[in-house]
Order: C-alpha cells, then sequence, then structure tokens
C-alpha cells in the first residue's frame, strides 16, 4: 500500500491515471502525445504506476496497451477513507432521502 | 471498450474459484446478489437479488476451467438504462504467486462509451472478495452495506 500512495503522490502520474480514466487501453506515444514531458519521463512515470498496480499493460500485435487498474485506490479507499469520510457522507444522503420523501 | 481490474489475495485458487462460483459466498461480497449455474462449459448463469427478487445479471459460462479460468458473457438487467447496453465478456484469471492469488477480472466487448455502472462496481466487488478470504469477514463499510442483505430499497429505487 505504501506503493500506492507514492504513486499517487506526483501530479504527472495523477495526470497519467486521468487520462486513462478518459480513455482506457492508450499506447505509450498516445501518453506522450498528451503531456508536456519526454518518452522518457513518461516511461519512468508509467513505471512507478505499474509497480503500484495502478496501471495494467497488455499486448496488442505491435501494441501495448496501458489500463487504469482502479482496485489499489479501492483498497485504500475502504482501509483509509471509508472509516473517516463514508459515515457522514452515508448519514447526509439518508438525510436527503428522508427529506425527499416527506415533502 | 476493455476495462481491466487486477488484485492480489492471499488464498488458494481453489478456494478463490470457490467464492466466485458458490451462491452463498458470491453474495457475501457482491453487493447481496449470488449467482445460479451448474458451471459446465456453455451453461448458462443467472444473479438475482434474493430481496428485491429483480434480475441483476444472466449470460453463459464461455469457457470454464477450475481453478484458473471463466470466461462469461454478461448482460446487465437491473435497469432500463443498462439492458440497452447489449452484452458483454467477462474473464476471470486466476494465477497463484507464493502463498496468493492474482486474480485479473477483465471486462471487454463493452460497447464504446458504455454506461460505467456496466463496470464500475468491480473495485467494491474484488475489494469484499478480498476482505472475505483473507478475513472471513464482510466488508462494512457504508458504501459495501447500500446494496447488500434485506436493504434492498437501493436496487429497486
Amino acid at each position: 500500500m505504501d506503493e500506492v500512495f507514492k504513486a499517487l503522490a506526483d501530479p504527472t502520474r495523477r495526470s497519467l491515471l486521468d487520462e486513462l480514466f478518459e480513455r482506457d487501453g492508450q499506447t505509450l506515444s498516445e501518453l506522450e502525445g498528451r503531456l508536456p514531458m519526454t518518452r522518457f519521463g513518461v516511461m519512468k512515470h508509467l513505471r512507478v504506476l505499474e509497480e503500484a498496480g495502478l496501471v495494467k499493460t497488455r499486448k496488442r500485435g505491435r501494441e501495448k496497451l496501458h489500463f487504469l487498474n482502479p482496485v489499489p485506490i479501492r483498497l485504500v479507499h475502504d482501509r483509509w477513507v471509508s472509516k473517516y469520510a463514508e459515515p457522514w457522507t452515508a448519514a447526509l444522503s439518508g438525510l436527503k432521502q428522508d427529506l425527499e420523501k416527506e415533502e | 471498450m476493455e476495462k481491466v481490474f487486477e488484485i492480489y489475495i492471499k488464498t488458494t485458487p481453489e478456494r478463490l474459484w470457490e467464492a466466485v462460483t458458490d451462491p452463498e459466498l458470491r453474495a457475501k461480497y457482491n453487493f447481496g446478489v449470488g449467482v445460479d449455474s451448474d458451471w459446465s462449459p456453455g451453461s448458462s448463469y443467472e444473479s438475482v437479488h434474493p430481496a428485491a427478487g429483480i434480475k441483476i445479471a444472466a449470460g453463459e459460462n464461455l469457457e470454464v476451467e477450475p481453478p484458473r479460468r471463466l470466461v462469461q458473457s454478461f448482460t446487465a438487467l437491473w435497469s432500463e438504462d443498462v439492458k440497452g447496453e447489449g452484452t458483454s465478456r467477462v474473464t476471470w484469471e486466476i494465477a497463484p504467486v507464493g502463498d496468493s492469488c492474482q486474480l485479473t477480472v477483465t471486462h471487454d466487448q463493452l460497447p464504446e462509451g458504455a454506461n460505467s455502472e456496466l463496470f464500475g462496481g468491480w473495485p467494491m466487488i474484488l475489494s469484499g472478495l478480498k476482505t472475505l478470504l483473507e478475513t472471513g469477514e464482510e466488508l462494512t463499510t457504508p458504501g459495501s452495506l447500500r446494496y447488500s442483505g434485506q436493504e434492498s430499497e437501493a436496487w429497486s429505487a
């Protein structure tokens, strides 16, 4: 889980995840074209994301496609976010439903 | 469109296969919904929410190779919106790694720009599956409880 936090702690790597969230299965060249960065820089960041399990690659013919794996983020959420934040949002959405029912 | 979901779970391939195919175990981490099938190659399967009594999904078991590989066609049935998305494909792959298993779920043959409800539930399902196999407990985060057990309102809403 340290690797996930470390991978997410960099704005360029978060941009790469956002790019894949928008359009999954992109090649290195496609990703490189979307970021103001050298091919080597993008490769380096993708490697950190892969080691954290946040990006998975699949070979398609000659191309290597990059896919976002959101599961580690869900695990972080279930362990670190939901405990602190979700009881409030759950209570608030419950309150919203109750109020809307009464109307 | 293709989506890839991967998780490592400390368990054996046999236990993991059982958790994916046993209706009662499946319901513990799958929004309260099990799955019914005889699991022979080419057989059909169906998922029905027990409390709400509505069909959630159905399809065919295209490849069945316990405890390593399961390929299913998948038609979502929980709302009119998702029914319109047609049939996609879900591939479960289990690979032992040390004392754990790597589980990869590939959801592909989705239409371009498919409704994210079709594949958006996988991270929560797989997180719950990991918790179940590693601790014997069910996830109790509010999000995971929303659709489970007797609280069927969310499905029928």
